[in-house]
């Protein structure tokens, strides 16, 4: 019997790079092979002689010509990641994990929550729901990073904007404080009222609403927290976990938290499962 | 178990002579004066079966600590595959039902080229345990000391011959080609494996109900101070999970010369350990040991029960014999059954 190697990475050319900010940025790559996926699924990126790391694809399949990953400089693989430059191949494998539940969002108001590089897995999310603008109701966007030079993806946004979003930036001190909760600061309370501050100003109907939430695992939990205690149903609150990973498929056990694994269970969960399953 | 068949004790050496010219054979064997290991057999009558359970298990054999996945260069990638036909002889009834389980977990939705082509070119010949170890507690998981299926070529001890059951078209071509050396079994060869069995089942010295243990949890009954005061007696040596047969957590690593030839590897990794989930930006899920050992509990008793219907756990008790701390599977399945008890 032939096995198909579900670890061998799938060589990608990269065509592009831009930077984003000073440590981030954005790549776009050719796979050799064509590559579908869909909106909150991930690939592994790998690069031989360094090591893999779980990315996910900000770009949408059918609109964007390549495959776009949004990488931050933070460890050994994305260090490597970033010396590189156009022409050179990456390996990539996947795409992994289950996608943003949307469908069963239809007819009804969207929030979506970014923190920093959060924006990064729902941009195609986001691309979709303005595609598909009619069968929704209102939407909104709320984004917040620490430094207003940190804000990416400004041309969607735009685009996003004329297309009818409402956005919500927040980049001065009340974001700064909304992304320094968690850091075991006993005073969280106060700072999550702030959070609310910001969760307040959409337009929308929070009783019949989806969220969905990413960013830095000290934000996604207050948030969702307070989008909860706001009137939103738990199962409507959505949001993409991270995890160290190995192999992508269920296999090395690093993503494995109380019953589940991250990378074939996840990454998507909705505020009910992360409750269920305590994974904060 | 209709048509077990009868194989003489002294032509055991012979059959597994025979066997050994086809692939290599690989038994338990006494490592200097100590520990039994599985390693490949010079002499067949080094075989050691009366004897405790090996060290470490046999999961090796199958998902080595070491293993090469890929030689890489500029130039080219190729994928390193192990296709050595072993026969592997005297595993025990429970390290059988956790290979069994094994092939389970990793041809779960996606298939692991390397696990099953060690796998496809493996026959196992387990022995049912007469003489369980103080440590075992397979009887009450029904992974031991006799199996119904699940195996090759199971054999059971009976005196001076051995009863054989094959469960598997591999196990019963082994025996086809050296029909002359078996015979059919007779009543009252039946009757002294009865025997044997229900003697053995009877010197377990452990019950352990993990069945018990798993509702008490899912009951949330156990509060996350029972994993704070377990964690202080926990060494986090990551013995348990590098003896368990059951437990299969790998970290994959690259490295090459500076020329860019190398290898890309995967090695045992344990989640007793601190950085096991740690992320970029120095994020770590699981910074505190009492929700390490939570989640090695919960994905042997509740992860493995809700996808396989079995426990993570075949009741080998080797982690009994290796944990320092005294809080193995038996020891706190055991505190958490009994504690329900003594509540009420």
């Amino acid at each position: 019997m032939k096995i198909k190697d579900i670890y061998l990475p799938l060589d990608a050319e990269i065509v592009e790079v831009t930077d984003m900010t000073p440590d981030i940025k954005l790549f776009k790559v050719k796979p050799e092979r064509q590559f579908q996926y869909k909106p909150g699924q991930f690939i592994m990126a790998s690069l031989w002689g360094k090591g893999e790391v779980p990315i996910s694809i900000t770009s949408t399949y059918g609109i964007h010509e390549y495959i776009e990953l949004c990488i931050r400089r933070t460890g050994y693989v994305t260090s490597a990641l970033h010396l590189l430059k156009p022409s050179i191949k990456i390996g990539i494998r996947g795409p992994f994990g289950n996608i943003f539940p949307i469908t069963n969002a239809r007819g009804k108001d969207i929030l979506f929550v970014a923190g920093g590089l959060g924006l990064a897995p729902l941009r195609p999310l986001i691309t979709q729901v303005m595609n598909e603008k009619k069968t929704f109701k209102r939407i909104a966007l709320i984004c917040g990073s620490r430094d207003p030079r940190e804000i990416l993806f400004k041309d969607d946004i735009d685009s996003w904007q004329k297309k009818g979003l409402q956005l919500i930036l927040g980049v001065r001190k009340g974001l700064q404080l909304l992304l320094t909760i968690g850091k075991k600061d006993k005073s969280l309370q106060g700072k999550v009222s702030l959070d609310k501050e910001y969760l307040n100003k959409p337009k929308i109907s929070f009783t019949n609403a989806y969220a969905f939430v990413c960013g830095p695992p000290i934000m996604i939990n207050p948030t969702m927290n307070t989008l909860s205690t706001m009137g939103m149903d738990a199962n409507n609150i959505f949001t993409s976990l991270e995890a160290h990973m190995k192999c992508g498929v269920g296999k090395c056990g690093h993503c494995y938290i109380d019953g589940k694994y991250v990378c074939t269970d996840g990454p998507v969960f909705s505020f009910a499962e992360i409750k269920k399953y305590g994974f904060y | 178990m209709k048509n077990s068949l009868i194989l003489d004790k002294n032509y055991l050496s012979y059959w597994l002579r025979q066997l050994r010219k086809k692939m290599s054979l690989i038994a338990p064997v006494r490592a200097g004066n100590t520990d039994i290991v599985f390693k490949t057999v010079e002499n067949i009558h080094e075989i050691e079966l009366d004897c405790p359970a090996s060290m470490p298990s046999p999961k090796g054999l199958l998902f080595p600590q070491k293993e090469d996945m890929f030689k890489f260069s500029k130039e080219e990638i190729n994928i390193v595959r192990d296709n050595t036909r072993r026969l592997i002889f005297g595993v025990r009834s429970c390290d059988m039902s956790a290979v069994a389980l094994l092939d389970k977990f990793f041809s779960k939705d996606f298939v692991d080229g390397y696990y099953m082509s060690r796998r496809e070119n493996t026959i196992f010949i387990s022995i049912v345990c007469n003489n369980p170890d103080p440590t075992c507690f397979c009887v009450g998981l029904g992974t031991g000391p006799f199996l119904k299926s699940g195996f090759d070529i199971q054999l059971t001890d009976i005196g001076d011959r051995y009863m054989v059951e094959t469960d598997s078209k591999e196990g019963a071509a082994l025996i086809k080609e050296y029909h002359y050396l078996f015979s059919k079994a007779k009543r009252s060869d039946y009757e002294d494996q009865y025997e044997t069995i229900l003697s053995s089942q009877t010197r377990f010295e452990k019950r352990i109900n993990l069945e018990n243990a798993r509702q008490k949890i899912l009951s949330e009954r156990i509060s996350d101070a029972f994993w704070e005061w377990v964690s202080k007696k926990c060494f986090e040596c990551g013995g348990c999970v590098y003896e368990c047969p059951l437990c299969a957590c790998f970290n994959v690593l690259d490295r090459c010369d500076s020329e860019g030839n190398g290898i890309r590897f995967r090695i045992w990794d344990t989640c007793m350990f601190k950085g096991f989930t740690k992320m970029a930006g120095n994020i770590c899920p699981a910074e505190k040991k009492g929700t390490r050992i939570k989640r090695w509990y919960f994905h042997k008793l509740i992860y493995y029960p809700e996808q396989f219907g079995k426990f993570g756990c075949v009741g080998c008790g080797r982690c009994t014999i290796t944990c320092p701390g005294r809080i193995d599977m038996a020891t706190i399945a055991h505190r958490i059954d009994i504690g329900n008890r003594r509540r009420r």
